[in-house]
Protein backbone atom coordinates (compact mmCIF):
# COMPACT_ATOMS: atom_id res chain seq x y z
CA UNK A 1 0.00 0.00 0.00
CA UNK A 2 2.24 2.82 -1.23
CA UNK A 3 1.17 6.20 -2.08
CA UNK A 4 0.20 4.72 -5.76
CA UNK A 5 -2.32 2.90 -3.94
CA UNK A 6 -4.30 6.09 -2.48
CA UNK A 7 -3.80 7.67 -5.73
CA UNK A 8 -5.58 4.82 -8.02
CA UNK A 9 -8.93 4.33 -5.88
CA UNK A 10 -11.26 5.82 -7.07
CA UNK A 11 -13.51 6.97 -3.86
CA UNK A 12 -12.04 7.89 -0.56
CA UNK A 13 -12.49 9.05 2.81
CA UNK A 14 -10.16 11.46 4.02
CA UNK A 15 -9.15 14.71 6.25
CA UNK A 16 -8.62 17.63 5.88
CA UNK A 17 -4.97 19.45 6.79
CA UNK A 18 -4.28 22.66 5.73
CA UNK A 19 -3.01 23.60 2.55
CA UNK A 20 -1.74 26.68 0.76
CA UNK A 21 -2.60 26.00 -2.88
CA UNK A 22 -5.47 28.08 -4.01
CA UNK A 23 -8.02 26.16 -5.57
CA UNK A 24 -6.88 22.19 -3.60
CA UNK A 25 -7.18 21.00 -0.53
CA UNK A 26 -4.66 18.03 1.46
CA UNK A 27 -6.12 15.33 2.64
CA UNK A 28 -4.67 12.71 4.87
CA UNK A 29 -6.21 9.20 3.72
CA UNK A 30 -5.67 6.67 6.49
CA UNK A 31 -5.76 3.04 5.56
CA UNK A 32 -5.13 -0.20 7.73
CA UNK A 33 -1.82 -1.86 6.50
CA UNK A 34 -0.97 -5.77 7.22
CA UNK A 35 1.97 -6.66 8.92
CA UNK A 36 3.42 -9.79 7.54
CA UNK A 37 5.54 -10.78 10.11
CA UNK A 38 2.85 -9.52 13.17
CA UNK A 39 -0.26 -9.91 10.98
CA UNK A 40 -1.86 -7.08 12.61
CA UNK A 41 -3.32 -4.33 10.65
CA UNK A 42 -1.46 -0.61 11.35
CA UNK A 43 -2.57 2.87 10.39
CA UNK A 44 -1.17 4.02 7.38
CA UNK A 45 -1.25 8.27 6.52
CA UNK A 46 -1.30 9.35 2.91
CA UNK A 47 -1.60 12.69 1.56
CA UNK A 48 -3.97 13.32 -1.19
CA UNK A 49 -4.37 16.68 -2.68
CA UNK A 50 -8.03 17.11 -4.29
CA UNK A 51 -9.82 19.75 -6.32
CA UNK A 52 -11.40 22.45 -4.43
CA UNK A 53 -12.08 25.35 -6.19
CA UNK A 54 -14.55 27.19 -3.85
CA UNK A 55 -12.50 26.13 -0.85
CA UNK A 56 -15.97 24.38 0.57
CA UNK A 57 -13.38 22.21 3.14
CA UNK A 58 -11.90 23.86 6.44
CA UNK A 59 -8.97 21.66 8.11
CA UNK A 60 -10.72 18.63 10.38
CA UNK A 61 -13.07 18.16 8.19
CA UNK A 62 -13.99 14.56 7.08
CA UNK A 63 -14.85 14.60 3.38
CA UNK A 64 -15.51 12.37 0.80
CA UNK A 65 -12.81 12.53 -2.39
CA UNK A 66 -13.40 11.04 -5.66
CA UNK A 67 -10.90 10.26 -8.02
CA UNK A 68 -10.58 12.44 -11.51
CA UNK A 69 -10.80 10.72 -14.52
CA UNK A 70 -7.32 12.45 -15.46
CA UNK A 71 -4.72 14.24 -13.54
CA UNK A 72 -5.64 18.02 -13.22
CA UNK A 73 -1.67 18.53 -12.06
CA UNK A 74 1.43 16.10 -11.17
CA UNK A 75 -0.27 16.48 -7.71
CA UNK A 76 -3.84 16.58 -7.70
CA UNK A 77 -5.60 13.36 -8.93
CA UNK A 78 -8.60 13.75 -7.00
CA UNK A 79 -11.61 16.07 -7.03
CA UNK A 80 -13.47 16.69 -3.37
CA UNK A 81 -17.45 14.83 -3.72
CA UNK A 82 -19.10 15.86 -0.13
CA UNK A 83 -17.66 17.42 3.41
CA UNK A 84 -19.38 13.84 5.36
CA UNK A 85 -19.07 15.69 8.53
CA UNK A 86 -17.75 19.39 8.84
CA UNK A 87 -15.54 19.82 12.28
CA UNK A 88 -17.47 21.18 15.23
CA UNK A 89 -21.03 20.60 13.11
CA UNK A 90 -21.66 17.19 13.17
CA UNK A 91 -24.69 15.89 12.44
CA UNK A 92 -25.83 11.77 13.22
CA UNK A 93 -26.91 10.52 10.11
CA UNK A 94 -29.42 8.22 11.85
CA UNK A 95 -31.63 10.75 14.11
CA UNK A 96 -30.46 13.87 12.13
CA UNK A 97 -29.90 15.78 14.96
CA UNK A 98 -26.54 17.66 15.67
CA UNK A 99 -24.11 15.92 18.17
CA UNK A 100 -21.25 17.77 20.28
CA UNK A 101 -18.68 15.05 21.50
CA UNK A 102 -20.70 11.99 21.61
CA UNK A 103 -23.47 13.92 22.92
CA UNK A 104 -26.96 15.05 21.44
CA UNK A 105 -27.26 18.84 21.36
CA UNK A 106 -30.39 18.73 22.85
CA UNK A 107 -29.73 16.52 25.20
CA UNK A 108 -26.78 18.70 26.35
CA UNK A 109 -29.31 21.71 26.54
CA UNK A 110 -31.69 20.34 28.49
CA UNK A 111 -29.30 18.95 30.87
CA UNK A 112 -27.77 22.37 31.07
CA UNK A 113 -31.54 24.06 31.43
CA UNK A 114 -32.12 21.96 34.86
CA UNK A 115 -28.01 22.80 36.68
CA UNK A 116 -28.74 26.84 35.11
CA UNK A 117 -27.55 27.90 32.23
CA UNK A 118 -24.54 30.22 32.12
CA UNK A 119 -24.49 33.91 29.96
CA UNK A 120 -20.95 33.60 28.47
CA UNK A 121 -21.78 29.86 27.25
CA UNK A 122 -21.44 29.16 23.77
CA UNK A 123 -24.65 29.69 21.48
CA UNK A 124 -24.90 26.60 18.67
CA UNK A 125 -27.52 28.45 16.93
CA UNK A 126 -26.94 32.40 16.83
CA UNK A 127 -23.09 30.96 16.07
CA UNK A 128 -21.42 32.23 12.70
CA UNK A 129 -20.38 29.68 10.23
CA UNK A 130 -16.62 28.58 11.00
CA UNK A 131 -14.15 31.29 9.64
CA UNK A 132 -14.76 34.26 11.00
CA UNK A 133 -12.02 34.23 13.17
CA UNK A 134 -9.30 33.10 10.20
CA UNK A 135 -6.12 35.25 10.58
CA UNK A 136 -7.62 36.60 13.84
CA UNK A 137 -7.48 33.52 16.45
CA UNK A 138 -8.09 30.76 14.29
CA UNK A 139 -4.62 29.68 12.58
CA UNK A 140 -5.31 25.76 10.98
CA UNK A 141 -6.25 27.01 7.55
CA UNK A 142 -2.09 27.51 6.99
CA UNK A 143 0.09 25.39 7.87
CA UNK A 144 3.00 26.39 10.39
CA UNK A 145 6.74 26.63 9.93
CA UNK A 146 9.41 26.73 12.98
CA UNK A 147 10.83 30.30 13.33
CA UNK A 148 14.72 30.12 13.43
CA UNK A 149 15.68 33.64 14.31
CA UNK A 150 13.08 36.83 15.23
CA UNK A 151 12.38 39.29 12.74
CA UNK A 152 10.09 42.61 13.17
CA UNK A 153 7.50 40.80 11.48
CA UNK A 154 5.10 38.69 14.51
CA UNK A 155 3.99 36.28 12.29
CA UNK A 156 1.38 34.22 13.75
CA UNK A 157 2.00 30.80 11.81
CA UNK A 158 5.51 30.90 13.00
CA UNK A 159 5.48 28.64 16.14
CA UNK B 1 1.09 -18.80 18.01
CA UNK B 2 4.66 -17.01 17.62
CA UNK B 3 4.85 -13.51 19.20
CA UNK B 4 2.11 -13.91 21.47
CA UNK B 5 1.70 -10.32 21.99
CA UNK B 6 -1.78 -8.29 22.68
CA UNK B 7 -4.78 -9.09 23.85
CA UNK B 8 -6.63 -11.86 21.75
CA UNK B 9 -3.21 -12.38 19.90
CA UNK B 10 -5.80 -14.89 18.44
CA UNK B 11 -6.96 -12.19 16.36
CA UNK B 12 -3.24 -12.45 14.24
CA UNK B 13 -3.28 -15.77 12.95
CA UNK B 14 -3.55 -17.00 9.58
CA UNK B 15 -5.62 -19.27 10.37
CA UNK B 16 -8.27 -16.72 12.11
CA UNK B 17 -8.38 -13.90 9.00
CA UNK B 18 -8.84 -16.13 6.66
CA UNK B 19 -11.82 -17.83 8.48
CA UNK B 20 -13.27 -14.36 7.77
CA UNK B 21 -16.90 -14.29 6.47
CA UNK B 22 -17.85 -11.01 5.79
CA UNK B 23 -16.60 -10.06 2.01
CA UNK B 24 -18.19 -7.40 0.50
CA UNK B 25 -19.90 -6.28 -2.65
CA UNK B 26 -17.09 -4.87 -5.29
CA UNK B 27 -18.69 -1.49 -5.64
CA UNK B 28 -18.15 -0.93 -1.91
CA UNK B 29 -14.89 1.38 -1.46
CA UNK B 30 -15.15 2.26 1.86
CA UNK B 31 -16.78 1.17 5.24
CA UNK B 32 -16.24 3.70 8.67
CA UNK B 33 -17.71 2.16 12.05
CA UNK B 34 -19.10 4.25 14.49
CA UNK B 35 -19.12 3.76 18.27
CA UNK B 36 -18.82 5.50 21.12
CA UNK B 37 -16.66 3.88 23.80
CA UNK B 38 -18.70 4.09 26.59
CA UNK B 39 -22.57 3.04 26.86
CA UNK B 40 -23.71 -0.84 26.96
CA UNK B 41 -25.17 0.17 23.16
CA UNK B 42 -21.95 0.41 21.89
CA UNK B 43 -20.88 -2.99 23.58
CA UNK B 44 -21.61 -4.98 20.25
CA UNK B 45 -20.27 -2.63 17.92
CA UNK B 46 -17.08 -2.33 20.01
CA UNK B 47 -16.53 -6.14 20.00
CA UNK B 48 -16.87 -6.72 16.28
CA UNK B 49 -14.39 -3.66 15.67
CA UNK B 50 -12.30 -5.81 18.78
CA UNK B 51 -12.72 -9.08 16.47
CA UNK B 52 -14.24 -8.74 12.94
CA UNK B 53 -12.14 -5.81 11.62
CA UNK B 54 -8.96 -7.36 10.88
CA UNK B 55 -10.77 -10.55 9.21
CA UNK B 56 -12.70 -7.96 7.13
CA UNK B 57 -10.13 -5.73 5.81
CA UNK B 58 -7.91 -9.23 5.27
CA UNK B 59 -10.78 -10.68 2.81
CA UNK B 60 -10.99 -6.76 1.29
CA UNK B 61 -7.80 -5.30 1.20
CA UNK B 62 -9.33 -2.70 -1.30
CA UNK B 63 -11.60 -0.93 0.94
CA UNK B 64 -10.92 1.37 3.43
CA UNK B 65 -12.01 0.41 6.67
CA UNK B 66 -12.16 3.33 9.05
CA UNK B 67 -13.28 3.97 12.64
CA UNK B 68 -14.90 6.91 14.17
CA UNK B 69 -15.14 6.58 18.02
CA UNK B 70 -17.06 9.16 20.43
CA UNK B 71 -18.59 10.65 17.62
CA UNK B 72 -22.19 10.25 17.90
CA UNK B 73 -23.80 8.86 21.22
CA UNK B 74 -25.49 5.65 19.04
CA UNK B 75 -23.27 3.58 16.94
CA UNK B 76 -23.82 2.91 13.42
CA UNK B 77 -21.99 1.73 9.89
CA UNK B 78 -21.52 3.36 7.12
CA UNK B 79 -20.57 2.45 3.90
CA UNK B 80 -19.64 4.15 0.56
CA UNK B 81 -20.61 2.89 -2.97
CA UNK B 82 -18.51 3.87 -5.86
CA UNK B 83 -21.34 5.55 -7.57
CA UNK B 84 -21.91 8.23 -4.93
CA UNK B 85 -24.92 6.22 -2.70
CA UNK B 86 -23.66 4.82 0.56
CA UNK B 87 -25.79 2.32 2.96
CA UNK B 88 -26.38 3.36 6.99
CA UNK B 89 -26.25 0.19 8.81
CA UNK B 90 -27.55 1.07 12.85
CA UNK B 91 -25.86 -1.55 14.94
CA UNK B 92 -27.35 0.29 17.94
CA UNK B 93 -27.74 -2.58 20.96
CA UNK B 94 -26.87 -5.10 18.69
CA UNK B 95 -24.28 -8.46 19.73
CA UNK B 96 -21.00 -8.68 17.71
CA UNK B 97 -22.80 -11.81 15.63
CA UNK B 98 -25.83 -9.92 14.84
CA UNK B 99 -23.98 -7.37 13.51
CA UNK B 100 -21.50 -9.45 11.23
CA UNK B 101 -25.07 -11.60 10.25
CA UNK B 102 -26.85 -8.43 9.29
CA UNK B 103 -23.65 -6.98 7.55
CA UNK B 104 -22.83 -10.13 5.49
CA UNK B 105 -26.87 -10.10 4.61
CA UNK B 106 -27.06 -6.68 3.48
CA UNK B 107 -23.48 -5.17 2.34
CA UNK B 108 -21.83 -9.26 1.71
CA UNK B 109 -21.75 -11.19 -1.22
CA UNK B 110 -23.60 -14.51 -1.20
CA UNK B 111 -22.69 -17.37 -0.96
CA UNK B 112 -23.92 -18.59 -4.96
CA UNK B 113 -21.31 -15.50 -5.83
CA UNK B 114 -18.68 -16.55 -3.87
CA UNK B 115 -19.21 -20.14 -5.06
CA UNK B 116 -19.08 -18.79 -8.69
CA UNK B 117 -15.76 -17.05 -8.03
CA UNK B 118 -14.03 -19.90 -6.11
CA UNK B 119 -14.94 -22.30 -9.66
CA UNK B 120 -14.20 -19.54 -11.99
CA UNK B 121 -11.19 -18.99 -9.86
CA UNK B 122 -10.24 -22.97 -9.52
CA UNK B 123 -10.15 -22.73 -13.32
CA UNK B 124 -7.63 -20.18 -14.30
CA UNK B 125 -5.42 -20.67 -11.35
CA UNK B 126 -4.45 -24.83 -11.92
CA UNK B 127 -2.35 -24.50 -15.44
CA UNK B 128 -3.26 -28.81 -15.82
CA UNK B 129 -6.48 -27.83 -17.15
CA UNK B 130 -8.00 -27.41 -20.53
CA UNK B 131 -11.31 -26.56 -22.23
CA UNK B 132 -13.14 -23.53 -22.34
CA UNK B 133 -11.53 -20.87 -20.49
CA UNK B 134 -8.10 -22.22 -20.61
CA UNK B 135 -4.96 -22.10 -22.59
CA UNK B 136 -5.48 -25.27 -23.90
CA UNK B 137 -8.54 -26.07 -25.68
CA UNK B 138 -8.47 -29.36 -26.26
CA UNK B 139 -6.54 -33.02 -24.99
CA UNK B 140 -5.14 -33.05 -28.13
CA UNK B 141 -2.68 -30.20 -27.53
CA UNK B 142 -1.42 -31.53 -24.59
CA UNK B 143 2.31 -33.09 -25.02
CA UNK B 144 2.39 -36.37 -24.30
CA UNK B 145 -1.23 -37.65 -25.91
CA UNK B 146 -2.70 -38.91 -29.06
CA UNK B 147 -2.37 -35.72 -31.39
CA UNK B 148 -6.08 -34.29 -33.07
CA UNK B 149 -7.60 -36.70 -34.60
CA UNK B 150 -8.69 -33.68 -37.65
CA UNK B 151 -4.95 -33.50 -38.74
CA UNK B 152 -3.76 -37.15 -38.14
CA UNK B 153 -6.39 -39.95 -38.68
CA UNK B 154 -6.45 -42.49 -35.55
CA UNK B 155 -5.06 -45.88 -36.24
CA UNK B 156 -7.59 -48.24 -36.86
CA UNK B 157 -8.30 -50.13 -33.99
CA UNK B 158 -9.27 -47.18 -31.93
CA UNK B 159 -11.93 -46.13 -34.73
CA UNK B 160 -15.91 -47.32 -34.24
CA UNK B 161 -16.19 -47.88 -38.00
CA UNK B 162 -13.37 -50.51 -38.18
CA UNK B 163 -13.88 -51.86 -34.78
CA UNK B 164 -17.56 -53.00 -35.04
CA UNK B 165 -17.64 -53.85 -38.73
CA UNK B 166 -19.29 -57.09 -39.81
CA UNK B 167 -17.72 -59.10 -42.70
CA UNK B 168 -19.75 -58.92 -45.54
Amino acid sequence: MSLQAAAQTTILLGRCVPCLKHNASKFKIKRLELDTNLLMYFGKEEYVYAHDPQKMCKTGDVVLIEQLPKKMTRLITHAVKKVVYPLGDITDPMTGKKVVSGKYRDHIEAVNKVYGKKEGAFKYEEAPPRGWQEDKKDFTHAETYIKYHESEKDDPYAV
Amino acid sequence: MPFMIGPAPIRRTLKFLEAGRLILKEQIKIMAVHYHLNGQNNKGAKEFVFWCLPQVQYKNPHVQIATFKNLTPSPFVRCFYDTGDEMLIDVDNKSKDEILEHLIQVIGKTKEVLEAEAISKEKKDNPANFGVACDRHCICEIPGQIPCPSIVPLPEHMRGKFIYKKDM
